[in-house]
């Protein structure tokens, strides 16, 4: 298929607001009458309350308010409502938020924060999610089972699980008898950070006339707006959130995060909007963590290398609120199959309260976890059975016609894993075997891959759209834009419908749940597919309109007329036409009078048939899976240790690219975050639950250096949702990685891991009771 | 306790009283609101609050603003000549080098820093640069390719 707009490299409407220095992310608004908050943080991971002296601290110069948790009967949360926006009798995690001073400055608000005296009795500590699930650890929540919850979850009151989440397919766990073969292993993908350059922060200002006007530094304006509608006994619509630009996301800015809390605050001193940023260390210890993860997985095969089935234990360490680790937890549980058939699945997922901070969405969440343990054990099963892996994976695959762990029929146009993996062994394994030299072991490893779409019951995205009196369009959405350039697509998919070029299409920049159409969240790369779909559909919709008019005005009937971008013409002579900017506000006659409609439409789009899980925890997540295969090549050096990815190779089949050098970029950069959770990031704690590597010189995220040489690939068999075919691509590039390399250093020096990160110190000293073994 | 202090920033002149121990970001931030520098961690490790001071790329957020009496600083705000971008802002505007945008002033100020004064920069010069830079959307590869087509609008520009 051919496009005019689609599948060229557009370039960013936002990009010269960026590279001047003009965008205006949420640390760069300024408001008349703003204050500054600062953050208490407590001292205990885990802890009653005994007492809060605020008494010198409220001397402080500059302080206008000092605040604490007193007496809040607030909880908030979409899925449980187990937050509070301050630690009222109890601190569960080393960041929460204790008290507050709101003063003139940030300056004086922290001298100030720092003279408040807080009493404490510590409780246990709980880390991981084991410890936390031994029958006499002490309840993070006594009131765990009695929070509001959605009625799809299964809080286990009396224990700190959260949520317990089964899944079972075909016969279960029963369904091992039917295999030969076994592997097993216990996997983890630990705590790590998002880590976007912009730190989080919100801005809360409750008005006298009882409104709330916020701006935060998140992707889910409507969610904020509900939430703290609800919060705070007032409509909806009194409260109006804006989204400025969000120096990246990369999932911990979704949901609620700090809005709650900075609201709370705020609305002690009512009349002035205050300002609260993160540093980065409260950026670590304060918003959400991602993974977490520990994978129990079991796979059972025939000798041929038939999958049979799969019994998968996920023991997820939830943080000190469960609220948005649920989901990750329940998507690392159906997830967990990978791009893989299995008849008989038992797989159950405990979300289980810790003490850390609560962990939460990170790009691709519930994939790389899963299929860390997947795609390993595949490489491991391969072994077993003396198998090419790639033989046997390919026997596996979720193609046409097999049935995922949901429940769920493959189609056609879900794409082609096969096709993928194909592109990735040409571009990898054909390449001749580098041998071990005297400074490194040389190795390669392979992953398949598989992406569910991300849904809700009401997660829909709106388009509102009009044309304008030349002809040029203006569209507001409510995307929010955290770097991953959907504006551009917008663009492009909207002159594509209109055939309009992108040039007179102008996107909206920020978001304003006033003026802005509903979407549920900007979340698990569903803006191309649902939001292009909405655009579609408000196009389809403001094109009828102008054939209406136009029907008036050459007195015909509709379906007599076409429609090219320029005119609204008849269909068996176009020569009978009327311009299109002529019909933009309704067609003016010649004495004056105007008859038909202004050209602006409305729209939205959601998944088809998108349920709930059943008592079997099998549903519909909504149709649009996509698939890929990754590799890596890699260098290990002997005398360090470290690990070098020399090449790491993507190939996705995304149903139709919309801009190639956009959907590079979304690549690579998952690529490389992957890259780090493989090698480098990993937020430590200490046995009292303190955060030891808040920073960014400790928590190392991949430098310019380390980057790898990256080959990116498309398939482009379309879909039936998105727009022109196309599935998403933000997630899909993090999911791979972690294990490829790892059967990457299994290639390179036989040694099998189970966990991340693979630091050099790992490696030596694996190396080194390697050798011991083979001489002893 | 204040201070006089004169510097130029972006070529005006600016006489002030400030507190000496304050930070140059918080000054270029907070009092003279040129809010394109960015902050995005608690101790110089991230780049992005880069600024060019007498010529040379230098993080502002551990800079003491008693040390830039007398000195010329530019910001990102100061390199456009109207709507005309610098060679650097056009390339990493046009190369991919962009998502979040976040880190970009800090890099597009590195970048000023080296190739204003070392047009020929080797790779490897460009490279040592970069790498004080954290960028968490890109893979860095098309913050390369926009340093590289800077380079040679530079040299083009410089010989005309």
């Amino acid at each position: 298929m051919s496009y005019k707009y689609i599948g060229k490299s557009y370039n960013r409407p936002d990009a010269i607001s960026k590279v001047t220095g003009k965008a205006q992310y949420l640390d760069d608004i300024r408001l008349p009458g703003m204050l500054h908050a600062a953050i208490l943080r407590p001292e205990h991971a885990h802890a009653r309350i005994i007492s809060i002296d605020t008494s010198e601290a409220e001397k402080m110069p500059g302080v206008v308010k000092v605040v604490t948790g007193k007496g809040c009967d607030l909880h908030y949360g979409d899925n449980i409502k187990d937050l509070v926006p301050m630690a009222v009798d109890k601190v569960r995690y080393i960041g929460e938020p204790v008290a507050a001073v709101v003063a003139d400055t940030t300056f004086n608000a922290q001298k100030a924060v720092e003279k408040i005296r807080v009493e404490y009795e510590p409780l246990p500590v709980y880390i991981d999610a084991r410890d936390a699930m031994s029958e006499d650890a002490v309840l993070i929540h006594e009131e765990n089972g009695n929070y509001w919850h959605l009625p799809t979850l299964n809080p286990q009151s009396g224990t700190n699980v959260a949520n317990l989440y089964r899944l079972k397919k075909g016969l279960g766990k029963d369904g091992f008898s039917e295999a030969e073969v076994v592997v097993e292993g216990d996997f983890l993908y630990p705590l790590g950070s998002c880590s976007a350059i912009e730190p989080h922060g919100s801005i809360v200002w409750f008005k006298e006339d009882n409104t709330i006007e916020a701006w935060s530094s998140s992707i889910c304006p409507f969610i904020i707006r509900q939430d703290l509608a609800y919060s705070y006994g007032i409509p909806e619509s009194d409260v109006r959130v804006h989204i400025p630009d969000i120096g990246g996301c990369f999932g911990y800015k979704s949901d609620i995060t700090v809005e709650q809390t900075i609201a709370y605050i705020a609305s002690f001193v009512p009349g002035y909007p205050v300002k609260w940023v993160a540093s980065r260390k409260e950026d670590f210890t304060s918003t959400l963590l991602g993974h977490g993860t520990r994978m129990i997985m079991k796979i059972g095969a025939k000798k041929d290398g038939k999958l049979v089935a799969m019994e998968t234990k996920v023991l997820h360490s939830g943080g000190a609120y469960a609220d948005t680790a649920v989901n990750v937890t329940i998507a690392s549980t159906h997830n967990c199959t990978g791009p893989y058939e299995f008849d008989h699945c038992d797989l159950s997922g405990y979300t289980v309260y810790t003490n850390t901070p609560p962990v939460g969405a990170y790009r691709g969440y519930g994939h790389q976890e899963a299929q860390f343990a997947t795609e390993r054990l595949m490489d491991i099963l391969a072994r077993k059975l003396g198998m090419d892996s790639l033989e046997l994976r390919e026997m596996n695959y979720l193609c046409e016609g097999k049935i995922n762990s949901l429940g769920e029929k493959m189609w056609r146009t879900n794409g082609d894993v096969k096709a993928c993996a194909e592109k990735v062994r040409n571009l990898v394994f054909s390449k001749e075997i580098i041998h071990e030299d005297e400074n490194f072991f040389y190795g390669r490893g392979f992953a398949a891959l598989m992406k569910s779409p991300k849904g809700a019951p009401f997660s829909t995205k709106g388009c509102y759209m009009k044309m304008n009196i030349d002809g040029s369009i203006s569209i507001n959405m409510g995307g929010a834009e955290v770097g991953q350039g959907l504006r551009t697509v917008v663009q492009q998919i909207a002159g594509e419908a209109l055939q309009i070029p992108p040039e007179r299409i102008r996107v909206y920049n920020d978001i304003d749940t006033q003026y802005s159409p509903y979407e549920w969240q900007t979340i698990g790369s569903m803006f191309t597919t649902q939001g292009g779909r909405a655009i579609i559909r408000a196009a389809d919709k403001l094109i009828m309109i102008l054939k209406q008019t136009a029907a008036q005005v050459l007195k015909t009937d509709v379906d007599y007329l076409d429609y090219d971008g320029e005119y609204v013409f008849l269909k068996n002579d176009p020569s009978i036409r009327v311009a299109v900017p002529e019909l933009s506000r309704g067609y003016i006659t010649s004495d004056g009078i105007t008859i038909g409609e202004v050209a602006q439409s409305v729209s939205d789009a959601r998944l088809p048939r998108y349920s709930n899980p059943d008592q079997n925890g099998q549903g519909s997540l909504g149709v649009e899976y996509t698939f890929g295969a990754q590799a890596a090549e890699i260098r290990i050096e002997k005398k360090s240790g470290k690990i070098f990815v020399d090449h790491f190779a993507s190939t996705f089949d995304v149903g139709q690219v919309i801009n190639p050098m956009q959907i590079r970029g979304s690549v690579m950069g998952g690529v490389l975050m992957a890259i780090g959770a493989t090698l480098y990031e990993k937020v430590e704690f200490d046995q009292d639950g303190k955060i030891t590597n808040p920073h960014f010189f400790k928590y190392h995220l991949p430098t310019y250096k380390e980057a790898p040489q990256q080959t990116v690939d498309f398939i482009e068999n379309p879909g039936t949702v998105g727009p022109f075919g196309a599935r998403g691509i933000g997630e899909h590039p993090v999911i791979g990685p972690a294990p490829a390399i790892l059967n990457a250093i299994y290639d390179a020096i036989g040694i099998d891991f189970f966990e991340i990160p693979v630091t050099p110190e790992i490696i030596k000293k694996a190396l080194a009771t390697k050798h011991q073994k083979e001489y002893a | 306790m204040v201070e006089k202090i004169s510097f130029t920033i972006n070529g005006q002149l600016r006489v002030m009283e400030v507190d000496p121990e304050m930070m140059l970001i918080d000054v270029i931030r907070d009092v003279l609101n040129l809010t394109g520098t960015k902050r995005g961690c608690d101790n110089a490790t991230c780049g992005t609050c880069t600024v060019v001071i007498n010529g040379k790329a230098t993080k502002s957020c551990n800079t003491p603003i008693s040390k830039i009496a007398g000195a010329e600083i530019l910001t990102v705000e100061g390199l456009a000549r109207g709507k005309e971008l610098h060679p650097i802002q056009k390339s990493i505007s046009e190369s991919g080098a962009i998502q979040c945008g976040f880190c970009t002033p800090g890099i597009v100020m590195e970048l000023y820093g080296l190739l204003e004064n070392k047009p020929d920069a080797s790779e490897l010069e460009i490279s040592n640069s970069l790498n004080k830079h954290l960028c968490r959307c890109t893979g860095y590869e098309p913050i390369k390719d926009g340093a590289l087509m800077a380079q040679k609008l530079m040299q083009d520009r410089n010989k005309n």
